[in-house]
């Protein structure tokens, strides 16, 4: 307990830590400043009109519909000039729609928080990704190279011990902060909604999914917290994680991905760990497949997306960053530290 | 006395791509016995800091045998830590926080009281500026809170490699006077050091090594004796007429600017006598003693040509090995 409470000094004492600290306030003011300009209170008026508007849009909807099933069922009369239907009805169905038109799309210069809220959680999700890689990195790789590290292990020879309290001084700030940062920017931008905007449609089901964003969020911080501590202990250096993502974004992400995409590969999204990352993140991403309706009869209807969703994109970024974690472990249980 | 280190055998090679295979320390033997200070030298690369970090338990060694206070090391060295202090080369601490802070999360992650933060302060001469950030500290100063970090233990073992480095002369004496306080109160010292001087003044034991391996080891007073000569130093009037007649008396005599060296003597009265004898009477008869320089320099060879720039790691053949079974291209580093 004391060599955590003495590793969460250091941590917190660290001046890189502390400049990432500004950074993320800096962020949060001005986003939150900008917001805050940009953005009016509507008026009882302008509320008025942009329900009109919502409503006429989802009538809008309803009828196109409608007038397509007619068109199939051979009972639409003919038109000059005649609107385009797709061959599948469905396809333009309200109710299967993912999002239909809201008051708050019809109110420009108003800033909601029902809608806005979830992007601005992934902002802030993405920043503390990067806080969370680059502090664990920074921590372990600055202290290696200088020899921190020794100077610990000459009062605490119990190499795995002394690493472990490291990760979790990491792994317990970093999830401290995220949590606290992203309830206080959550709050600070409803406060906004509710006083110069638009709360929005604040119901069970959207706090609901705000908080599973949230948490998936937090679970992805403290996975990119210990794989660059991971990365770092492994490679002995801060830049060995820098340039271990670097390497892996430019070789892979790019390069593989549109050698892939020339061989015609099956879904090279999934091949990629920003596809799993967003699965985990969103819940569920839809990736385009050429070859997936290839065997279709014509005229039948095929998607050519596939899905990947949260479950086995969290198994992917587990098994990664546990066997780069534990890899670390083991190699620095083992490593002459000289 | 009880052994406070033991080390039989130790042999650890260090393996690079770029470098090869290298052999660091090659079957070296140690032993620090309770209460001694112990000198530790050696040439830059002989494998001093290397047998410090494997003693310590930061470089594994390939094989032979070590303990620490009695327990196995370092399958058994956290069950002694706490009474181990140690700087191995010069520790570097966090620029931005001041010594008081430094010594105290030291402490805090050994379990030790912090009220000792302030009394390792004061050994070692820090106390006024405790409180200012290392990043301002001289690089004596720094050494300083090294020792102090290393005195917080209140430790039975020091073991301090190069704890002189950076000092100016009055932080030497001071470093000498606080490590024969540190014996006299029960401490035993094991100090690394090049400043031979330093060890002769301080040390009443020394080890040295070379290419890895212990080429001496004792009592400083027997060490010395050991590669004493017997040699004198005579001054006279006629120093050529000297060495015909010390010649005569089978004595080995040799002209050394204005005065004479004569060796292989157990009696230095026979040189007087001999000379006397003769009308040639003894302005100055003085023992030359080997100093703990000379005999590193030569059970190194160190110093065997002063005209050509000495490699590092450059060391005289280990007697009884044959050939040159080490690569010892350290390029440098301070194995």
């Amino acid at each position: 307990m004391n060599l955590v409470r003495a590793e969460l000094e250091r941590l917190s004492a660290r001046r890189f830590v502390q400049l990432m600290v500004v950074l993320l306030v800096l962020a949060f003011g001005v986003t939150a400043a900008t917001t805050l300009a940009g953005s009016h209170k509507p008026s009882a008026d302008e509320l008025a009109s942009a329900r009109a508007q919502a409503t006429e849009a989802r009538r809008g909807m309803e009828m196109a519909f409608q007038e397509c099933l007619a068109r199939q069922n051979g009972t639409l009369p003919p038109r000059e000039p005649e609107s385009y239907y797709p061959r599948d009805c469905s396809e333009i169905d309200p109710v299967r729609s993912e999002r239909l038109p809201i008051t708050a799309d019809y109110l420009p210069g108003v800033f909601s928080f029902a809608e806005q809220a979830r992007p601005l959680l992934y902002f802030l999700i993405a920043f503390l990704v990067l806080f969370g890689f680059l502090v664990g990195a920074s921590y372990i790789g600055a202290d290696l190279n200088s020899g921190g590290v020794v100077n610990l292990l000459l009062w605490r020879p119990r190499r795995l011990t002394v690493l472990g309290a490291k990760l979790g001084a990491l792994l317990g700030s970093v999830l401290a902060l995220s949590v606290l940062a992203s309830l206080f920017y959550l709050a600070t931008f409803w406060v906004i909604g509710q006083t110069a905007g638009l709360a929005g449609r604040l119901s069970g089901d959207f706090w609901r999914s705000l908080g599973a964003v949230h948490g998936r969020g937090m679970v992805l911080v403290l996975l990119a917290s210990a794989l660059g501590f991971a990365i770092a202990t492994l490679g002995r250096h801060t830049s060995a994680a820098l340039g271990a993502v670097a390497a892996y974004a430019v070789v892979w992400e790019l390069g593989a991905r549109l050698v892939l995409e020339i061989v015609d590969a099956r879904r090279p999204d999934q091949l990629m760990l920003s596809s799993h990352i967003g699965a985990w993140l969103t819940g569920e991403t839809r990736f385009w497949d050429s070859q997936l309706c290839a065997d279709s009869r014509p005229g039948v209807y095929c998607e050519s997306f596939y899905s990947l969703t949260w479950g086995p994109a969290l198994l992917v970024l587990l098994v990664i960053t546990g066997g780069l974690t534990a890899a670390a472990f083991v190699v620095f249980r083992r490593r002459d530290l000289i | 006395m009880s052994a406070v280190i033991e080390i039989e055998g130790l042999r650890k090679t260090f393996h690079s791509l770029r470098n090869g295979r290298r052999v660091a320390v090659d079957g070296f033997d140690l032993l620090v016995e309770e209460g001694q200070i112990h000198g530790f030298l050696g040439p830059n690369g002989s494998g001093k800091t290397t047998t410090l970090r494997a003693l310590l338990g930061l470089v594994r060694a390939d094989s032979g045998r070590m303990s620490v206070l009695g327990e196995p090391s370092p399958e058994l060295l956290p069950r002694v830590a706490g009474r181990v202090g140690a700087i191995v080369e010069s520790p570097q601490f966090f620029g931005n926080f001041t010594g008081y802070r430094t010594l105290r999360l030291l402490a805090r992650a050994g379990g030790v009281p912090v009220s000792r933060v302030d009394e390792a302060l004061e050994l070692v001469g820090l106390r006024d500026r405790g409180d200012e950030r290392v990043k301002g500290y001289s690089l004596g100063m720094k050494q300083r809170l090294a020792v102090a970090s290393a005195l917080l233990k209140d430790p039975r073992l020091l073991i301090l490699d190069e704890p002189a480095n950076g000092l100016d002369p009055a932080g030497i004496r001071e470093m000498r006077d606080l490590m024969r306080s540190l014996a006299a109160s029960g401490v035993t010292v094991l100090v690394s050091s090049h400043i031979l001087g330093e060890i002769q003044l301080i040390c009443d034991h020394v080890t040295i090594i070379s290419r890895g391996r212990r080429v001496a080891a004792g009592r400083v007073d027997e060490v010395l004796a050991g590669h004493d000569r017997h040699e004198f130093l005579v001054r006279v009037a006629e120093p050529e007429r000297a060495v015909e007649l010390l010649h005569a008396a089978e004595l080995t005599a040799v002209v050394d600017s204005d005065a004479l060296v004569v060796n292989g003597v157990t009696d230095s009265t026979v040189i007087s006598r001999v000379l006397g004898e003769q009308g040639l009477w003894v302005g100055e008869l003085t023992p030359l003693r080997p100093d703990l320089e000379s005999v590193f320099l030569e059970l190194t060879g160190a110093g065997e040509d002063p005209s050509v720039p000495r490699q590092v790691d450059h060391a005289a053949p280990l007697p009884g090995a044959e050939g040159d079974p080490i690569d010892l291209d350290v390029r440098g580093v301070d194995a």
